[in-house]
C-alpha cells in the first residue's frame, strides 16, 4: 500500500509542477498587458491564471482592477468580493473595492449595529472557521493529554488553565461570529444593469425591484434558471435570472465556469 | 323614520359625556391669554331627513360647555368631541372640538343663531350659520355622498363604513411637507400611518412594503407608536412608523405602501336588540347606541392596508455645479471634528480621523477629502455611522482613514465634503478648519510605470484612481470558506470526540489510581492465594497448613470487611462482632483447636473443607 501512495504523491508532484508554471506564466502576461493598458486581454489571462492555478487574492484583485478598467463594475466587485474573502484586510483591495462601489453606485446599507459589524469583520469567515477548529482541536487534544496524563502541577497547570480559557473564549468568539454572518455564504453580485427580480422564476414574470449593477444580493434555491434572491436592506425578494448573478463564495471550478468568466471575451468586446 | 328628540332629551342623553369632557377640559386647559371660538358646517344644503355636520372648535382657553340654541324643526344632535393639547416652547394650547349632526324632516331654509360659549368668564359667540333643507324628491345628493338620516354619522363616515375602509387604511406622509419631490439618492422621511377603527381588533400580519416598484423603503422603525386619534368624527388606534423612501431613477412615480393586517370589527348590519324603557340614567338612546355596539358580532377579514397613490417626482441630480469630491451624499451635513497628526514623514502613513453629522443618505457619504489633493496618497475607508433617531436619518459618521504624504515641509491641510443638500437644492461643499502640519523627508516622485509597446488602443471608460496591480502571485487558497465545507463539522466532530476521549481517559486513571479499589484487589489477591494454600495443604493432608492457610484468607477478607488489618482479627472480635454459630467463628474455634491439639498429618476431613467454603460464601460482598 505504501509504494502505491509514494506512487500517487510523485505524480501528483510531478503533474502539479506543468499546472502552477501555466498559472506564473499566464499571471505574468496578465500583468504585462495591464500594463499595456490592454485590459481586456489581462482580464483574459487572469482568467487562465486562476483556471490553472486555482484561486489567488493577486489573481482576483488584479482582475477586478481590470474589470474596472473596462467598465464592467459588476464584474469587478464580484473580483474584489472573492478577493476580499481571501484577504480580508488588504487596504489596496478595499480601496477599489470601494472605488468600484462608488462607480456603479451600488452602496451597502450599513447593518443597525456598525460596531458589532466591525468586530466581526475584524477577520474572514475562512479564518473565523480556522480559529473554531484550531480552538475546538487544541481543547481536544487537551483534553485528551490531561486524560492520560493528568493535569500538570506548579506553574504547568495555571498556564495550561490559561491556554484552555483562551481556547473556550476564541471557540465562542468565532463561533459567535460564524453565526453572525452564516448569511454570508449566500452572498452574490448582481453583474448587469438591467437584471430585474421579478415575482416568479420566469421570463415574463412581474417585475418586483431591479437592484441595480453589483448590488449584493443573498442568494436561495435554484428553480431552473432563475435564483430565489433576498436583497438586504430592501426587504424585497423574488426571482432572478442565473445570468445576471453570481455567488461570491464559489468553488473555483464553478468560479471560473461562471457568467463573467466564461463570458469575458464576449463581455470585453 | 326618524325620531325627534326635544333639545333638554339630547342634553340628557349626553349628560355623562358632557360632565367628564368638562372636567378633562378644565384640567388640561392651562395659561392661556387668548380664546377663538368657530362654527361651521360641512355642507350649506341637505335633503329632508338628511344631515349636516356641525364642528364647533373652541381653542386658546378654558371653556363652558357650548349652548346650542333651539331652531324650530331642525334637529341638532350630538356626535361626539376631541379635544388636541400642543405643547410649544412652554406654552400650552388646549382646542375641545364639538361635532353635531343637523338636519330636519321639513324642507325650508334654516339659521342656526350664534352660538353662545363662556371663555374664562367671558362671552364668545360663532356666526350664524345657514343650512338649506331640500325636498327629497326634488335634491340629488352630491356625487358619490349617500343621504344620511340626522342622530346618525355623517353620510361620507358612513360611506367610508360601508368600503374597504371601514378595517382601517394607510396613510404616507413627506416628512417636509412642503416638498412634494424627492431627488435621487435621496432618503425622504416619511410618516406612515395605519388607521384602525378603535373599536376593531386587529392584527398586523407584516411589516410596511413599498406597493410600486419606483420607491425603496429603508429604515423604518421597528417599534412603531400607538396613539388614538379622531377623523371624520371617528375615533381610531393610530400605528405610526417612521421610515425614509428613495429612488434610484429621476421620474415621476406613485409612492404606495402597505402593510397586512387581520382587523375584527363590528358588524353595524346586525339584528339589535330592542330594550324596554326601564328608567334610570342609562335609558337613552345614546347608550343604547353604545350597547348595541358593544354586543354587535365581529366580522373579521385579512385585508392589506394600502394608501393611496400618490405621485411623487424624483428629480435627477442637477449636473450643474456638482463639485468633483462629490460622492453622492444626499441631506444636510457638518463637520463635528476632525484630527491629525502633527508630524509626518514622507512616504510613511499615518491615521486621520474626522466626524460630519447631520441628515440624510449616510449610505452614500463617502470620506471626505485631504486637501491639498496632490500632496496626499489617500486610502478609502468605509465609515462608521451612528444613527441619532430610531429612524437612521439624522446622526454622524466617523471615519479613520490611512493617508501618506508625497511632499516634506509644513503644509495648511484641510479636509474638504461635498453633498448635495435638497432642500435648497444646490451642492455644498463644506472645509473643515485648517490644521498646520510639519512633514519630514524628501519629496516622494511617482516613477511612470515601465512602457510597454501598444498593442491596441485601451479601450476602457474612464475610471478613477485604482491603487496599483499586485505583481506578487498569492499562494492558493479556497473561496468556500471552511465553515462551508462539511470537513468543518467533521473536524469540530473529532474534536469533540477527542474531549470526549480525554474525559473517559481521565476516569480510567482516577479508578486505576484508586486506593480502596486497588487495597480491596491486593486483598482479593491474598484471599486466592491462601485458599489456594489451603487447598494445596489439605491435599497434602497438612492439617495445620490447612487451617493456617484457612484463618488467613478468612482475616484478609474480614480485614477488607472491618477495614482494619487482617492479622489483628482474632476470635476474641469474631465472637464479639459474629453470632457463635456463625461458620466464620466455628471455622475460628476448630483451626484453634486444631493448632493447640498439635494434630498429626492425616485426612483433612470434607466437613472442614465445608465449613471453609461456607466461611468464606458468607463474607463474600454479594452474600454478605
Amino acid at each position: 500500500m505504501f509504494p502505491n501512495l509514494l506512487l500517487g504523491l510523485i505524480c501528483l508532484l510531478l503533474g502539479a509542477s506543468p499546472v502552477l508554471a501555466d498559472a506564473q506564466s499566464a499571471f505574468d502576461q496578465a500583468n504585462r498587458q495591464y500594463a499595456a493598458a490592454d485590459y481586456a486581454g489581462a482580464a483574459s489571462a487572469y482568467e487562465r491564471a486562476l483556471s490553472a492555478g486555482g484561486a489567488r487574492a493577486s489573481v482576483f484583485y488584479n482582475l477586478g482592477n481590470s474589470y474596472q478598467r473596462l467598465g464592467q463594475y459588476g464584474h469587478a466587485i464580484l473580483s474584489y468580493e472573492r478577493a476580499r474573502l481571501l484577504t480580508p484586510r488588504d487596504p489596496d483591495l478595499l480601496a477599489n473595492l470601494a472605488l468600484a462601489r462608488k462607480a456603479a453606485a451600488a452602496f451597502e446599507e450599513p447593518g443597525p449595529n456598525p460596531r458589532l459589524d466591525a468586530a466581526l469583520n475584524t477577520l474572514s469567515r475562512a479564518e473565523w472557521s480556522a480559529l473554531v477548529v484550531g480552538s475546538a482541536l487544541f481543547l481536544g487534544v487537551l483534553c485528551v493529554g490531561c486524560g492520560i496524563a493528568g493535569l500538570p502541577r506548579g506553574a504547568f497547570r495555571q498556564w495550561t488553565m490559561v491556554a484552555a480559557a483562551m481556547a473556550t473564549f476564541l471557540l465562542t468568539g468565532g463561533a459567535t461570529a460564524l453565526y453572525q454572518r452564516r448569511d454570508e455564504a449566500k452572498r452574490a453580485v448582481i453583474l448587469t444593469d438591467s437584471a430585474s427580480i421579478r415575482l416568479s422564476p420566469f421570463e415574463n414574470a412581474e417585475v418586483v425591484l431591479t437592484p441595480g449593477l453589483g448590488r449584493t444580493v443573498l442568494m436561495g434555491n435554484r428553480h431552473g434558471d432563475f435564483y430565489y434572491v433576498t436583497v438586504p436592506g430592501v426587504a424585497q425578494s423574488g426571482w432572478l435570472a442565473a445570468k445576471d448573478v453570481a455567488a461570491i463564495e464559489s468553488d473555483i471550478a464553478q468560479a471560473t465556469n461562471d457568467e463573467p468568466h466564461s463570458n469575458i471575451t464576449s463581455v470585453v468586446r | 323614520m326618524v325620531t325627534l328628540f326635544p333639545l333638554s332629551r339630547i342634553f340628557y342623553a349626553s349628560f355623562w359625556r358632557i360632565i367628564l369632557s368638562v372636567m378633562l377640559a378644565a384640567g388640561l386647559i392651562a395659561s392661556l391669554n387668548a380664546a377663538e371660538v368657530d362654527g361651521q358646517l360641512d355642507r350649506a344644503a341637505v335633503s329632508a331627513g338628511e344631515g349636516a355636520l356641525l364642528t364647533l372648535r373652541i381653542s386658546g382657553a378654558r371653556a363652558g360647555q357650548p349652548v346650542i340654541p333651539e331652531v324650530p324643526n331642525l334637529i341638532i344632535n350630538p356626535q361626539g368631541q376631541s379635544q388636541q393639547t400642543q405643547w410649544i416652547n412652554g406654552q400650552t394650547t388646549v382646542s375641545v372640538t364639538y361635532q353635531y349632526v343637523v338636519g330636519s324632516n321639513t324642507p325650508g331654509d334654516y339659521q342656526i343663531p350664534a352660538i353662545d360659549v363662556l371663555v374664562d368668564g367671558k362671552k364668545y359667540q360663532t356666526q350664524p350659520l345657514q343650512l338649506k333643507v331640500l325636498d327629497p324628491a326634488a335634491a340629488q345628493p352630491p356625487a358619490g355622498m349617500a343621504p344620511t338620516r340626522p342622530g346618525s354619522q355623517p353620510a361620507v363616515v358612513e360611506e367610508a363604513d360601508t368600503s374597504a375602509q371601514r378595517f382601517g387604511f394607510l396613510t404616507v406622509e413627506l416628512a417636509d411637507s412642503d416638498r412634494k419631490y424627492v431627488y435621487v439618492g435621496e432618503i425622504a422621511p416619511v410618516r406612515i400611518r395605519a388607521w384602525i377603527p378603535a373599536d376593531a381588533r386587529a392584527q398586523l400580519r407584516s411589516g410596511v412594503k413599498p406597493e410600486g416598484k419606483a420607491f425603496t423603503l429603508h429604515h423604518v422603525s421597528d417599534s412603531p407608536q400607538q396613539t388614538q386619534e379622531m377623523k371624520d368624527g371617528k375615533t381610531y388606534l393610530v400605528v405610526t412608523w417612521f421610515g425614509g423612501m428613495s429612488a434610484t431613477k429621476a421620474g415621476k412615480y406613485p409612492a404606495s405602501l402597505s402593510v397586512d393586517a387581520s382587523v375584527a370589527v363590528r358588524d353595524p348590519s346586525a339584528p339589535q336588540r330592542r330594550r324596554r324603557r326601564m328608567g334610570g340614567p342609562f335609558d337613552d338612546a345614546f347608550f343604547d347606541r353604545v350597547f348595541d355596539d358593544m354586543n354587535a358580532p365581529m366580522i373579521q377579514k385579512d385585508v392589506t392596508l394600502k394608501s393611496d397613490d400618490q405621485d411623487i417626482e424624483v428629480r435627477p441630480l442637477p449636473a450643474a455645479g456638482r463639485p468633483n469630491g462629490f460622492s453622492g451624499a444626499v441631506g444636510n451635513f457638518k463637520f463635528d471634528a476632525w484630527e491629525i497628526p502633527a508630524a509626518w514623514t514622507t512616504g510613511e502613513p499615518q491615521q486621520i480621523t474626522a466626524r460630519l453629522s447631520g441628515s440624510g443618505n449616510f449610505a452614500l457619504m463617502n470620506a471626505p477629502e485631504l486637501t491639498p489633493a496632490d500632496a496626499w496618497k489617500v486610502y478609502p475607508t468605509k465609515g462608521e455611522f451612528t444613527p441619532g433617531d430610531t429612524a437612521s436619518f439624522s446622526g454622524n459618521k466617523g471615519f479613520q482613514f490611512s493617508a501618506v504624504p508625497r511632499l516634506g515641509g509644513a503644509q495648511d491641510v484641510a479636509l474638504t465634503f461635498s453633498y448635495f443638500d435638497p432642500s435648497a437644492g444646490v451642492y455644498k461643499t463644506l472645509i473643515s478648519p485648517k490644521k498646520t502640519i510639519q512633514v519630514s523627508g524628501k519629496n516622494v516622485v511617482d516613477t511612470p510605470p515601465p512602457l510597454a509597446p501598444a498593442t491596441k488602443a485601451p479601450d476602457h471608460k474612464d475610471s478613477p484612481q485604482l491603487v496599483a496591480q499586485h505583481l506578487a502571485m498569492s499562494p492558493r487558497a479556497s473561496l468556500v470558506p471552511l465553515a462551508s465545507r462539511p470537513i468543518f463539522g467533521v473536524l469540530l466532530a473529532v474534536a469533540a470526540g477527542l474531549c470526549v476521549l480525554g474525559k473517559l481517559l481521565a476516569w480510567l486513571r482516577h479508578r486505576w489510581g484508586d486506593p480502596q479499589r486497588r487495597a480491596r484487589a491486593a486483598m482479593e489477591r491474598a484471599t486466592r492465594a491462601a485458599l489456594l494454600t489451603a487447598r494445596q495443604c489439605a491435599d497434602a493432608r497438612d492439617v495445620a497448613g490447612f487451617f493456617a492457610a484457612g484463618r488467613l484468607s478468612l482475616q484478609e477478607r474480614l480485614g477488607a470487611l472491618w477495614n482494619q488489618p487482617a492479622q489483628a482479627i482474632t476470635l476474641a472480635e469474631i465472637h464479639a462482632r459474629m453470632a457463635s454459630d456463625s461458620p466464620v467463628a466455628r471455622f475460628f474455634v476448630e483451626a484453634d483447636r486444631q493448632t493447640y491439639s498439635q494434630a498429626s498429618n492425616r485426612d483433612i476431613p470434607k466437613e472442614w473443607r465445608a465449613l471453609l467454603d461456607e466461611a468464606m460464601s458468607s463474607l463474600t460482598p454479594d452474600s454478605h
